[in-house]
């Protein structure tokens, strides 16, 4: 076994945000193995508090820029759920149909633009683009057919405007909702490639494996996105379920020292959310295509193997494809109309959860008689996954240690592993720095 | 069509300053003869305005091109080269100038693009921007309303 070992990786490349992982061996013992989050709070919930209800969607969905369609619908639900809004079967399918948009555009990101470069041994996308040309071409036509889809729907696919309290404020065309269909269906050709593109690097996913709980929303009626009830399945495979209501009871936050971001747990020191922990709670429930192609990758329930979460992702892209093929059949064929928004019947609290491309996310507010919001709480997935990442860290660091493999080894081995997650951290930053040409 | 598009994360501080921009023209309904975009945290999504049809693209980003916090500077892509870390370049926290040059290599109808860069004062989380900033955005405003209606 290696000695001595100092790993730093700071601002860890390929997420959003800053994470940092931390790993000091002296003398062959391990004594410090960290997933270290420097986020600072933002203060959302109190942002919120005073602001009627139809305008606290617009602000949390600001909490994230790539998951704004799913804080937006979390939001919304939650609302709802306060003000005792019941929205009607097509509102349902429409905002099902978003939810399919926003997971499909971020797992086509995570997979081709971030994860991708591990497999092909390159530190991003861009050398890809002479050597795998087609490759990346294929990627940005499906991420754009993602961004068209979520626009289509919610007006913009970053913080939708469209998605309010009680159904829809505008809508799309019979037409452009036919358009959209036949470019779903006319996608199948960029499907198969994307998973011979899969099938031909998947050998490079390390076979890593750490039972863990898996948290996320459960249905009886369909794989669970847009709606359903907390359940999670535990590594001999029982399930529980909760209602949204009590997720407090199910998250559990506490602080760590290493991290200012607040960490969850449930029944297990940590539970995992994201498509892997989806896959294993509602596999029966995926789209036949979808189990087919997990199938074909000798992919199944319960999987272990965080990894595979970028698997779990690929097989989410099939179903999200065909089953918003289903959705638009039945919406097309009972009568699609704009509808009136429903209007409030109580003010209340009221509690929403959905699935965003990392996980479960939950949002609760409180109105008062005038609608005005009393207080507000969000859970987001990327901090529910915080100590499963520590925990994951710290059983695979002695394994790769007595493997004998390298430092550099060692450190690729455990950024793979976060970047399997698909961490959002909130403190990125997209400024340019730049000098001025003479 | 032009666009105006803003770019940055709205909790961090002066990076919002193209998002926040974008919003106030939307909200205040300036938007006339153009469409204001917000792309938040996600630069490749600015290749989807990269169209036959886009005739101008005005882009608003902290640029730290070390001046005094709050001075701006309007250029063209071409005019200046990106100093920061590429090893740190991605898909998600990127360099707009990088996905500009990837969309010229893969041959996207790139339109006239001009970056309104204001150098920021704040990149700490904050769900506000620094006071200097503050302060001058009306003048940003004016500058980027101004420029959109330009030729090239």
């Amino acid at each position: 076994m290696t000695q001595n070992m100092s790993i730093n990786v700071h601002h860890l490349t390929r997420v959003e945000g800053h994470g940092n992982i931390v790993v000091d061996v002296k003398n062959g013992k391990i004594e410090k193995m960290q997933w270290q989050v420097p986020e600072a709070p933002r203060f959302f919930e109190a942002m919120v508090r005073g602001r009627h209800y139809s305008e606290v969607a617009r602000v949390t969905s600001r909490i994230c820029g790539i998951c704004s369609i799913g804080h937006t619908l979390a939001s919304v639900k939650a609302t709802e759920n306060a003000l005792g809004i019941r929205i009607s079967p097509q509102t349902f399918k429409l905002r099902t149909l978003i939810k399919h948009a926003e997971n499909f555009d971020s797992h086509v990101l995570h997979i081709y633009f971030l994860v991708a470069p591990d497999l092909f041994n390159v530190p991003s996308v861009f050398p890809l683009v002479p050597t795998h040309t087609e490759v990346v071409v294929r990627a940005l036509r499906m991420k754009r057919l993602g961004h068209e889809w979520g626009s289509l729907l919610g007006g913009r696919t970053t913080h939708p405007n469209r998605v309010v309290p009680g159904g829809f404020t505008e809508y799309p065309t019979e037409e452009e909702l036919k358009t959209l269909r036949q470019r779903l269906v006319d996608l199948q050709p960029d499907l198969d490639a994307t998973v011979q593109t899969v099938l031909s690097v998947a050998d490079k996913l390390p076979s890593f494996e750490r039972p863990t709980e898996y948290m996320a929303l459960s249905s009886d009626k369909e794989y669970a996105l847009y709606d359903g009830s907390i359940q999670t399945v535990m590594p001999d495979g029982t399930k529980q379920r909760w209602p949204v209501a009590d997720y407090k009871s199910c998250t559990n936050e506490y602080v760590v020292p290493q991290s200012t971001a607040k960490y969850t747990k449930n029944k297990m020191a940590s539970y995992m959310a994201g498509a892997l922990a989806r896959f294993n709670n509602n596999y029966d429930l995926l789209n036949p295509e979808a189990k087919k192609l997990a199938e074909a990758l000798k992919f199944k329930p319960l999987c272990f193997n965080p990894y595979m979460n970028s698997v779990a992702q690929l097989v989410e892209v099939v179903h999200s494809v065909k089953d918003s093929v289903r959705l638009l059949d039945e919406v097309l064929g009972t009568g699609y109309k704009p509808e009136d928004l429903t209007k409030p019947t109580k003010f209340a609290r009221g509690q929403g959860a959905v699935e965003v491309p990392r996980g479960i996310l939950f949002h609760e507010y409180g109105y008062d008689k005038n609608g005005m919001c009393t207080g507000g709480n969000c859970i987001i997935p990327t901090n529910q996954n915080h100590a499963n990442i520590q925990l994951d860290l710290e059983a695979l660091v002695p394994k790769l240690l007595a493997a004998r493999k390298d430092e550099k080894a060692i450190e690729l081995g455990l950024e793979m592993l976060v970047r399997a997650y698909d961490p959002c951290i909130s403190c990125s930053t997209h400024y340019l720095k730049v000098e001025f040409k003479r | 069509m032009r666009y105006i598009i803003g770019i940055g994360n709205y909790s961090m501080a002066d990076d919002s300053i193209g998002l926040r921009i974008v919003e106030h023209i939307a909200q205040n309904g300036l938007n006339r003869g153009f469409e204001s975009i917000d792309i938040a945290d996600d630069g490749m999504r600015l290749l989807f305005y990269f169209k036959e049809e886009t005739e101008k693209i005005v882009l608003i980003d902290a640029v730290d091109m070390e001046l005094p916090p709050g001075e701006y500077r309007l250029f063209k892509p071409e005019d200046v080269e990106s100093t920061k870390d590429v090893k740190r370049l991605t898909t998600h926290e990127g360099d707009i100038l990088r996905v500009i040059e990837f969309a010229r290599g893969f041959g996207y109808p790139v339109p006239p693009i001009t970056i309104l860069g204001i150098q920021p004062g704040n990149l700490e989380p904050k769900m506000e921007l620094s006071p200097t900033l503050q302060q001058r955005f009306d003048a940003y405003l004016q500058v980027v309303l101004g420029e959109i209606g330009k030729d090239g």
